[in-house]
Order: structure tokens, then C-alpha cells, then sequence
């Protein structure tokens, strides 16, 4: 059965393809101003949660100003346009095969000059199977910087919502962790599915229980995704001086 | 050589001379031999002595020898009265009767029988009118004389008198220059004019500014007050920026001669070229008014650029342009993204959320003067905006404010600017309905103007920078706009419609731009991807904030002005950089005028230094106020002032009676005062300074005609005992 905003978006999608014959968005059109790019690596399990995108992107319009595609881009580090894509995400729950020295080298690129990635490790087992593999591709890539847990000032926790906890569909860290380079944090790490909290099947309902903490730590994991998404687009814009006022005092209330 | 007194200067060489000796003395030796046998051993000796003796001194007459002689002489020095015609000797002179120049003709011309005309009884007299030059008048011209001009250098007069029997006077106020200097030899009898005593004025010393001061800092002006005649007087010293007063304060004069330095501070809010005034109001009894007012100017620049950004939604672009912005250290900037509309839900809390209210009224109606680029970033304005705060950025930009547009699917027609006041100072116009359009691809490219435009300009190498655009990835999304007839196209579609993709244009004092896309930060990424790093973004978007601000770096003329301010009387330079495009028409071009503080035209020089596009330029400013320098090149011109402070003569016209002494004490002169009997005083000095000299003469002893008498009187005195002693 095909949800309203499902046959909404396909009307919009087929009237906008009759007008602009150049589109190719997942299927070679114009990249809109935000969606998801997902990396496809070789071996493990790159795809653990397919149905998180729908959801997040309909409460990202909901919640905010942000116009996002809610299809994802799905892609291999060496595809060209990775340079074009506002929030690379990378996930899984086993351990992959090393990236090649060229597709380090892109990366290296990528996330040094703008780019973003926000990476999941879907299973939670530190020094296990993705988190194991993803950490070796990071000190590769990164030799001079170390995966560090993200401090409670940094601007993730302010983007959007006021945050001193993070959620997901487990609870393995209460913090985000990530590289920083100067004032910009390009890669952002979680341990704690997000996007697990986030999937829900083409009947509405959650795919994954999130535990302890049940509903009200899947809210957490949303609004967790929405200020890791703000945060990729509008930097540590939260660290201005005029902010600091406002948040100080909503923080003592 | 030389046996004094005696000096010979043989006409054959030595050795001939030698030869010559050798062979007298051996012909006398044989005439001794051929006669001692007949006459006996003394008669033979006495006859060849004497064959000997005139030998001799016929060879040596080859020696030329001559006889120095040396005598004595005396004369008399020459009397050089020079006389100040500075400014300064139109002054009061003694008793308030007439000027110190009236006096000094007083002394030389007054009486039945004037100093001037005793003198040329006596001795030989020159007149010299001493000013910034030295001239010679005839006494007639003395009674015309006027006091003008700035000091006179006494040590460069003394110059041109040096090498001369003289004895110089010198009739001053003591306002000359000297540099202590007395090795040209010359005495010099100062008489003093004016009256050092009862001297009365008040004049700024000094005013030290800093040549360049930031907006909003404040700027301390220290000045020193010199007064004579009025210790213990607290004067009001005040700081006017043309008309409007910035502040007074007291200075306090303890002494006379008395000084008094205060600091006056003020906070420019303008940038901007500022004519100040230093003034003291006139006081009664004053000398000398010109020295109560110093001008000066000041330039006031931003210390950092302030950017306030608006942006209408949190994206890519906002995060690049925000990248560039504070990778600039001299960029302030303040930015609000809308997080979320008024259409969106709000679940949570207020102090669940970091969102903080967008300060429109005091953004718009209160601060905005202190920003010096607004950028609004794919913004609807609709649902946050009052008309009026569009009319306060016209009137920002107007005024001479910077406003960048960036394009998007809230900009112009889809962000409601149409029929604004937005809308009025755009280079652009809405095309209609749909005006935003998503591709699959756009190139860019560069348009005729932008070609030579600073903003494309990234590469100083035309064909390089042509290149540098091409590569740029393409856009996939873009605003649909039409030129309006005050817009410049810098970047155009390449799809065959040149679409305008950037635009500038000028509206007031201040300039505009729009960017009709929101991809722009795929230029940053783009190249990136193509491994050639982000430069060319970033210088992109650092020419796009100086452009809009009007930075000094930016303009394609600079004129730098001198660090201390130049002063009358002194050539002033100053350099001009022009920055010549390849395909300037105007390439060349470039003229120079100079207008003084009345506004007249004065004379000027341009001429290049060598390097390409760098004059030096230069002007003789006659007098202290501020100065217009216009440099034009084609249809543009460019403008700066220069200060320039009075003469020295206008700053203090107290005689300078040490002066005075110093230099007679220096030269081996004497200080006279004008009530001494000066012909009595300076004739004995001048014949204490009469010149003693010795005359040499040379008297060549050849053509003596003693010399030839004891020549023919020896070859007498030789036939004589020959003949008596029977060899005859």
C-alpha cells in the first residue's frame, strides 16, 4: 500500500520530471540542496536499517526549515559526486573490508575540505565488527587526529535542540563521538543506532524496540539526527555570541 | 726644487749640466797645464780660477735659477649686511612702533646721518635682503622690502658668501635656520629686532594625531600650547570636525614662555576622511592669530568588515559562505539562519530548544549602521520583515552600505521582494513566474565585463583565470532573472542564453550583488574533487565581501599618502598604484591634479617610478590647511586629502634672541644691540678683520744684469792679467 506522502512526493516527482527533462536525482537528475548519501562498502553489512530515511526526513520538515529529499543517494566512496553531497552517511554492523589507498585518499579530501560524514556503528560493540573496521579506516584516513568523545558544549548538542543525552534504538554512549579539525567536526560517530530508532516499515510502525528507555528515548534519537543534521549544515554557528545568552538561560531553567 | 730663497729650475737635464760642469773644469784644468810653465804655479792658478770661475757661471745660468721674494699686505673686509625679510619680521617690532622690519630699516636708514651711508664711507658695503633666499638690493630697495616666506637658512647664505674677505651683519628677530656650522670662516655681528620681552601670543606647538584611526575606537589627539605673555592663564583648546564640535578641554599656561600639552579623544563613527581643527580662540594682545588653529586629517577605516547574514534556511551554501567568511580575519560576522517557520510544529519545550528570536527591529532599524555588508541568503523576508526594515537597508545601501542577495527558492519573485524597496536597488529584476529552476547542469562563464572585474579577477593572469571559471562545476539550480540597465553581468549561463548569474550594480554610496544560485558552494567542493583545493572559492567570496565594502585593496586606484603630514614651503610626494587591466581601454591614462584649501588648482607633477602602474606624484604646497589630490584615470577618478601644516614662522614669532648669540659666539662675532654705537663697534671689528695676505714674486737671476757684468768682468779681469802677465 502506498502512503499519502509517498504518492505525493511521486506526483510532484513525475510533474517536475515532465518539466525538467534533466532530472536525474537516483536516477542521474539535479542533486537537491539536502538528502542522505549513503556509502556502500564491500564486505559487512552496509545497509542495516534501509527504512530510516523516511522518517527522519518527514520530521526534519516538520520540525524545521530544512527542505530535505527523502530519497537517499546511495553511493560508492570513489563515485564522483560525493563532493556534491551535503551528508554522507556510513553504517553498518559488521566489520568491512579496508577502504583502498585511492578511496582514503578521497575521503581525506572530502572531509578536509567541507565534506561530512556521520557514521554509525548499528551493533554497539566497541572494538567489534563495524566499530572495529570503522576506527581503523579513521586513524588511515586521519592519522593526526583520534576518534574523541564530542564535549557537552560542542554545537551538535545545541544546533537545534538543547541536548545532555543522546538517544537510539540502544543505549551504548550517552555522547557522540567524532574528529575535529580546527572549529569543524566533518565526522560525527555514534554507537547507539540512531538510525534503527528511526526506521519504521511501510505500515507505520517502529522496526526496532529502543531499550531501556522505550519512546521516550527514540524522541531522543530523532532529535539527536535533527541537530546532527542542522550541525552539518550550518557548522558551529551556535557557538556565536549572540546565542549564548539564550541557551545559558534555558539551560538554568 | 727648492733652496730658499733661491729655486732652480734647470732647462737641460741634469746630466748635460753635470756634463757641461765636467768639461769647464777640465778646460780650466788644461789652460792651468798649457800656461803654468810660462807664467809660474800662482799667476797659471790665478788666470785659470778666473777662466773657471766664468764657466761656471755661464753653465749654471742653465739651472735658471730665480729668487723668491715675499711682502706683506693688508685690506680691508667687505661689510655684508644682510637684513631677515621672514615672515616673522612683519611682527611688532621694539615699542610696538612699526614691524621688526620697519626697525631694522630704522637702524640703517634713520638719522642725519644714517649707519648705512657712514659705513659705505668707510668700508665697502653690500645689502642683502636674507629670506628663504639670499638676494643683493641696492640701498634704494631697503625702504621696499616686505616680510614674506619662510626662514632663511643662514648656513646655505654664508655659503655663497665664503671664499671673500667679508664681515657679515646679520638684522634678525633670530627666526633663522642654522646648523651651527662655522667653517665657512666668516664673523658675524648680529643685531637683534623685536621685542622678546613683551612678546604676546598663543600658538599650538605640536598636534600629534595618528595618520589613520579605526571606526568606533576612540582617537587621542595630544596637543601642545606654547604661550608668551600669558602665565597663568587657563586657556579652552577645542576639536571641531568641520563645523561640529567634538570636544573642548583647558590647558593651563604656567609660564612665560609657559607650555601646556592635553590629550583630546573622540570616537569617529564614520569611516571616512576626516577634516579636523585644533583651535584656540584669539586672545586679547596676540602677535600672531594664524597659529591658534592647526588642521589636520584623519582617516577613519574599519577595523574589521561587519557582515550581518540572513539566511532562510540552515543549507550548504549558508555553511561554505560561513566557512569563507571566518576564515577572513578581518571579517566580523553576525548571522542568523532560520531553523524553523512559523509552519513548523514546535514539540518540545522552549528550553528544550537552542532557537533564539530573529532581532529584527533592532537589526534593522537600530544597528544596522554599524554593519558594513548585509547578506541575505535565500530569505523570505514575508514572514519576519516590515516594509520598513527594506526601506532601512535601502537607505543602508544608500548611504554606502554593501548588499549581497544570494539566490535560491526564496529570492525575488518567490521571496516576495517584488514592488520592495529590495527589489528597487537590485542590479536585476524578477522574470517571472517559476524563477527558480532546477537543471541537471549550468555552466558558468565569464562575461565581457568579468572579465577584468575584481570579483572574478581570482587569477592575475587573464587566460588563466578564463580557465579557473570553466572549470567550476556546473549549477543545478538557479534564479530566473533580467538585467535591469544599472546592472553588470559578471557571470553569465553558458547554456546559450546568458542567463545572469552574477550581477553587480551601484545604488547611492553603496554597491549590491546577486548571486542567482544556491550552489555556489559546489565551486568550493567541485574543485575540491578535481584536487585543486578551495582557494579559488574562498578568494572568491573574500573579493565578493571587499568588493561590497569597497575595500582599498579592491580599487583599481590607490593613493598612498605620506606617513607625516608635509609641511608649506616643502614638496610633497605621494604614490599612486594604479592597477591596469590587459584589456583596459584605459590603460595609461592616468592625470593628476592637486586643489589647495581654497579650492584653486595648483601646479603638480605625475611620472611613473619605473614599475608598471606606479607614479610618484608631487606638489609645492605654498601654505598649511588640507589639500585635494584628484587622480583620474579614463572616466573614474579618485581623491584624497593631504594635510599640510603652516610654515614654521607661522607656529612661533617670538624673537629668538639666543639664536642670535649663539651664532655671533659661533662665528667669532659679537651680539650688538641696536642702541650701540654700531659704526664705532663694527668699524673696529672690521679693522680687526682685515685681511693680511703675502704677496710672492719669483725674480729669475738669468736675465739680472749683474749676472752679466760679474760674467764679463771675470773674461776681463782673465784678458787683463793675460796681458799684463804677457800672454797676449
Amino acid at each position: 500500500m502506498i502512503s499519502r506522502r509517498h504518492f505525493l512526493s511521486l506526483s510532484l516527482g513525475l510533474t517536475a520530471g515532465a518539466l525538467f527533462s534533466g532530472l536525474k536525482f537516483s536516477y542521474g537528475g539535479p542533486l537537491p540542496q539536502f538528502f542522505f548519501a549513503q556509502i556502500r562498502y564491500r564486505g559487512g553489512d552496509w545497509d542495516p536499517n534501509p527504512q530510516f530515511v523516511e522518517t527522519i526526513a518527514e520530521e526534519l520538515e516538520l520540525r524545521t526549515s530544512i527542505n530535505i529529499h527523502k530519497d537517499r543517494r546511495i553511493l560508492n566512496v570513489s563515485d564522483p559526486d560525493l563532493f556534491f553531497c551535503p551528508f554522507v552517511y556510513l553504517a553498518g554492523k559488521y566489520e568491512f573490508e579496508p577502504f583502498s589507498p585511492q578511496e582514503r585518499e578521497i575521503l581525506r579530501r572530502f572531509l578536509g575540505f567541507g565534506g561530512f560524514l556521520f557514521a554509525e556503528d548499528t551493533m554497539g560493540a566497541k572494538g567489534f565488527g563495524f566499530d572495529r573496521a570503522f576506527s581503523r579506516e579513521i586513524r588511515e584516513i586521519f592519522p593526526h587526529h583520534e576518534l574523541k568523545r564530542l564535549p557537552p558544549d560542542h554545537s551538535v548538542y545545541r544546533s537545534f535542540y538543547l541536548l545532555d543525552s543522546i538517544g537510539g534504538r540502544q543505549k551504548v554512549n550517552p555522547y557522540l563521538e567524532g574528529i575535529t579539525i580546527d572549529n569543524w567536526t566533518p565526522v560525527i560517530y555514534s554507537r547507539n543506532d540512531l538510525s534503527g530508532a528511526w526506521a519504521r516499515d511501510r505500515f507505520g510502525k517502529w522496526v526496532n524496540e529502543c531499550l531501556p528507555g522505550g519512546e521516550l528515548q527514540r524522541a531522543l534519537a530523532f532529535k539527536t539526527g535533527i541537530n546532527i543534521i542542522v550541525y552539518s549544515l550550518t557548522s558551529d554557528y551556535k557557538k556565536d555570541l549572540v546565542h549564548h545568552p539564550f541557551i545559558k538561560r534555558r539551560q538554568n531553567l | 726644487m727648492s733652496l730658499s730663497p733661491i729655486t732652480i729650475a734647470p732647462v737641460f737635464s741634469w746630466w748635460l749640466i753635470s756634463l757641461l760642469f765636467g768639461m769647464g773644469l777640465g778646460s780650466a784644468m788644461y789652460v792651468y797645464w798649457l800656461i803654468r810653465g810660462r807664467l809660474g804655479r800662482k799667476k797659471a792658478l790665478a788666470i785659470s780660477f778666473f777662466r773657471l770661475l766664468s764657466i761656471f757661471l755661464l753653465i749654471s745660468l742653465a739651472l735658471n735659477p730665480s729668487l723668491d721674494v715675499q711682502k706683506e699686505l693688508k685690506t680691508s673686509p667687505i661689510l655684508r649686511i644682510l637684513v631677515d625679510t621672514s615672515q616673522s619680521m612683519g611682527l611688532p617690532g621694539q615699542a610696538g612702533q612699526g614691524s621688526r622690519l620697519d626697525e631694522a630699516r630704522r637702524l640703517l636708514l634713520a638719522g642725519s646721518k644714517p649707519l648705512l651711508k657712514s659705513f659705505a664711507e668707510r668700508l665697502e658695503v653690500r645689502l642683502y635682503a636674507f629670506g628663504e633666499s639670499l638676494g643683493d638690493i641696492s640701498p634704494e630697495k631697503l625702504s621696499s622690502l616686505q616680510a614674506a616666506g619662510g626662514k632663511g637658512d643662514l648656513s646655505e647664505a654664508l655659503a655663497k658668501l665664503t671664499g671673500k674677505n667679508s664681515l657679515v651683519v646679520l638684522i634678525s628677530d633670530g627666526k633663522v635656520k642654522w646648523d651651527g656650522n662655522s667653517s665657512t670662516g666668516l664673523p658675524i655681528i648680529t643685531i637683534p629686532v623685536g621685542d622678546e620681552e613683551r612678546y604676546k601670543d598663543i600658538l599650538i606647538k605640536s598636534v600629534k594625531a595618528p595618520a589613520m584611526a579605526f571606526r568606533g575606537r576612540e582617537v587621542t589627539i595630544d596637543v601642545t600650547v606654547k604661550g608668551y605673555g600669558y602665565a597663568g592663564q587657563t586657556l579652552p583648546v577645542v576639536l571641531k570636525e568641520g563645523e561640529r564640535l567634538l570636544t573642548v578641554r583647558s590647558v593651563r599656561l604656567e609660564g612665560s614662555p609657559g607650555e601646556g600639552t592635553i590629550s583630546l579623544s573622540f570616537t569617529p563613527e564614520e569611516v571616512g576622511q576626516y577634516k579636523l581643527s585644533v583651535s584656540i580662540p584669539l586672545q586679547f594682545g596676540e602677535s600672531l592669530a594664524s597659529n591658534n588653529t592647526v588642521n589636520l586629517s584623519l582617516k577613519v577605516v574599519r577595523d574589521k568588515i561587519r557582515i550581518l547574514m540572513v539566511s532562510g534556511t540552515p543549507s550548504m551554501n549558508y555553511r561554505f559562505m560561513r566557512m569563507a567568511f571566518k576564515n577572513d580575519p578581518s571579517i566580523d560576522l553576525l548571522s542568523f539562519v532560520i531553523l524553523r517557520t512559523p509552519s513548523n510544529i514546535l514539540n518540545v519545550p522552549l528550553q528544550e530548544q537552542s532557537l533564539i528570536p530573529l532581532p529584527v527591529e533592532t537589526l534593522f532599524n537600530k544597528e544596522l549602521k554599524n554593519f558594513d555588508l548585509v547578506v541575505f541568503d535565500n530569505f523570505l523576508h514575508r514572514l519576519y520583515f516590515r516594509p520598513d526594515y527594506l526601506e532601512s537597508i535601502r537607505e543602508f545601501v544608500r548611504e554606502g552600505g554593501g548588499l549581497a542577495t544570494i539566490g535560491g527558492p526564496n529570492f525575488l519573485g518567490e521571496g516576495g521582494y517584488v514592488g520592495t524597496a529590495i527589489e528597487e536597488i537590485l542590479p536585476v529584476r524578477w522574470a517571472g513566474k517559476d524563477g527558480y529552476r532546477q537543471v541537471s547542469s549550468l555552466p558558468v562563464r565569464l562575461s565581457r565585463a568579468g572579465i577584468a572585474h575584481p570579483i572574478t579577477r581570482l587569477s592575475p593572469d587573464e587566460s588563466d583565470n578564463f580557465r579557473l571559471w570553466r572549470e567550476m562545476p556546473p549549477l543545478e539550480g538557479f534564479n530566473l532573472l533580467e538585467l535591469k540597465r544599472t546592472g553588470t553581468v559578471l557571470l553569465e549561463g553558458s547554456d546559450g542564453t546568458s542567463r545572469p548569474i552574477l550581477t553587480v550594480g551601484t545604488y547611492g554610496k553603496g554597491r549590491v550583488l546577486v548571486l542567482a544560485t544556491d550552489d555556489s558552494w559546489k565551486w568550493n567542493m567541485g574543485m575540491v574533487a578535481k584536487r585543486k583545493g578551495n582557494w579559488a572559492y574562498l578568494r572568491f567570496m573574500e573579493k565578493v565581501v571587499r568588493w561590497l565594502t569597497r575595500d582599498p585593496s579592491l580599487e583599481s586606484v590607490q593613493i598612498i599618502l605620506p606617513e607625516t603630514a608635509g609641511a608649506a614651503g616643502q614638496e610633497t610626494e605621494f604614490r599612486i598604484r594604479v592597477k591596469e587591466s590587459s584589456s583596459s581601454k584605459s590603460r595609461g591614462a592616468v592625470s593628476l591634479s592637486v586643489l589647495s584649501p581654497d579650492g584653486g588648482k595648483i601646479g603638480s607633477r605625475l611620472k611613473p617610478t619605473g614599475q608598471p602602474g606606479d607614479y610618484l606624484g608631487a606638489f609645492l604646497p605654498e601654505k598649511g590647511g588640507i589639500y585635494k589630490v584628484k587622480v583620474e584615470t579614463g572616466s573614474r577618478s579618485f581623491e584624497e586629502s593631504i594635510p599640510i601644516v603652516g610654515s614654521g614662522e607661522d607656529l612661533d614669532g617670538a624673537p629668538e634672541l639666543e639664536q642670535l648669540r649663539k651664532i655671533s659666539s659661533a662665528t667669532g662675532g659679537k651680539l650688538l644691540a641696536g642702541s650701540d654705537d654700531l659704526l664705532t663697534e663694527i668699524s673696529a671689528l672690521a679693522e680687526k678683520g682685515q685681511g693680511r695676505f703675502l704677496e710672492e714674486r719669483r725674480l729669475a737671476l738669468w736675465d739680472n744684469p749683474y749676472v752679466l757684468t760679474l760674467i764679463v768682468a771675470l773674461l776681463s779681469a782673465e784678458w787683463f792679467f793675460r796681458r799684463r802677465w804677457g800672454l797676449i
